[in-house]
């Protein structure tokens, strides 16, 4: 039994290609960041490689948080105020979390 | 030094596949090769892990959400679980007992690994019936198996159970510092009645985020050291790369079957770390 065939969910939906266009934007730049660090590293510039490494690690740990952003941001844009109301719940207890975890 | 990159380099790549074929973290190679290999702290490879939970999920999900595996509506719902669910544990941390938890978790996990056995033979998920949560909310998804050579269409059900045990699952992440994918898994799969490659998809999706706040722990108590991380963390990132493009590939029966040992291996891991202690 198929359920839920309008054509609606058929089309295509370009969250996932916004989304995963943000995601291999901040892959890569992390990925550069991290393959220069530890290049330095073995050219001996020990002081320049661990900052270039944590700024790449840095990027990484970002890159997921603004994907919630950006879903919040398309949910909105498209009226889909469930959606949005599910990003804004998510983003509130990660950020919850994060000062909590900073805190100690 | 150049010869320690390469075999942690080595170590994410493999930890990179595995992990993002299965749905998971990762963390079940690299903090035993870090900690056994290298002989490093507990704290260093956990923490070095839990930053590569967010690159198996980063770089595997562009791929994923190209070819539509990942059900992001799916993600975003359950994702309020993980998230305040990971949230709870963090605050209630110092108040629990963490033996018998591993020993719950253990046995949840158990039970999982027995049912996911138990049903292997059972492909078909096409009577799935939506209900009312996953009509509204337009929870259904569609996607080219590219190993089947034709196009899923599927339907979700059990929403709010699927959410409920995402909120333990979550908890049991902030708990114990374990469990990114291994839960949301079978959730997915047996629970919600989602195809196995669409659930392991939507998991790597979603550890990235729950992931990314317990790593600001670490950073912040300066656990996560570069020069171990940063290797660690670029393997992983290709390894994701290139373990989501042979995902794509894969029959789902044969990634069930790598995925039930695994979650059999953890699940008996769990309860003998909560006997060992009592």
């Amino acid at each position: 039994m198929v359920v839920g065939n309008d054509p609606e969910e058929k089309a295509v939906h370009p969250i996932e290609l916004v989304l995963a266009r943000l995601l291999r934007l901040g892959s890569l730049a992390a990925a550069a960041l991290l393959a220069v660090g530890i290049a330095v590293m073995v050219l001996g510039q020990t002081e320049l490689a661990p900052k270039l490494i944590t700024a790449g690690l840095l990027v990484l740990l970002g890159t997921p948080v603004l994907r919630v952003v950006a879903a919040a941001i398309i949910f909105v844009k498209e009226r889909d105020w469930h959606f949005a109301l599910f990003s804004l719940v998510v983003l509130c207890a990660v950020a919850a979390g994060i000062y909590f975890g900073k805190r100690g | 030094m150049v010869t320690t990159f390469i075999i942690i380099f080595a170590i994410g790549v493999v930890a990179g596949v595995i992990g993002s074929i299965l749905g998971l973290g990762g963390g079940i190679i690299i903090v035993p090769a870090l900690t056994l290999i290298f002989d490093m702290p507990m704290r260093t490879a956990v923490a070095a892990s839990t930053v590569s939970i967010i690159a198996t999920s980063t770089g595997a999900a562009v791929a994923f959400l190209r070819d539509r595996l990942t059900n992001t509506r799916v993600a975003i719902w359950l994702e309020m679980g993980t998230a305040t669910g990971a949230l709870t544990g963090a605050l209630v941390a110092a108040l629990v007992n963490q033996r018998v938890l591993f020993i719950l978790f253990g046995l949840l996990l158990a039970y999982s690994a027995y049912n996911m056995f138990r049903t292997r033979k059972e492909h078909s998920k096409s009577e799935v019936v939506p209900d009312a949560i996953s009509r509204r909310l337009r929870l259904g998804g569609s996607y080219f198996d590219k190993a089947l050579g034709h196009r899923v269409d599927y339907q979700v059900t059990r929403t709010l159970p699927g959410l409920i045990i995402m909120y333990f699952s979550g908890a049991a992440a902030g708990l114990l510092g374990i469990g990114a994918g291994i839960f949301k898994v079978p959730a997915m799969d047996q629970v919600m009645g989602m195809p196995f490659k669409a659930s392991s998809a939507t998991s790597n999706f979603m550890i990235g985020v729950t992931a990314a706040s317990g790593a600001v722990v670490y950073f912040a108590r300066g656990d996560v050291k570069p020069l171990v991380a940063g290797p660690v963390v670029l393997g992983v990132l290709l390894g994701a790369i290139l373990g989501a493009r042979l995902m794509l590939r894969m029959k789902a029966g044969k990634i069930r079957l790598f995925f039930m040992p695994i979650l059999a291996y953890t699940a008996l891991e769990m309860i003998y770390k909560g006997v060992k202690w009592w």
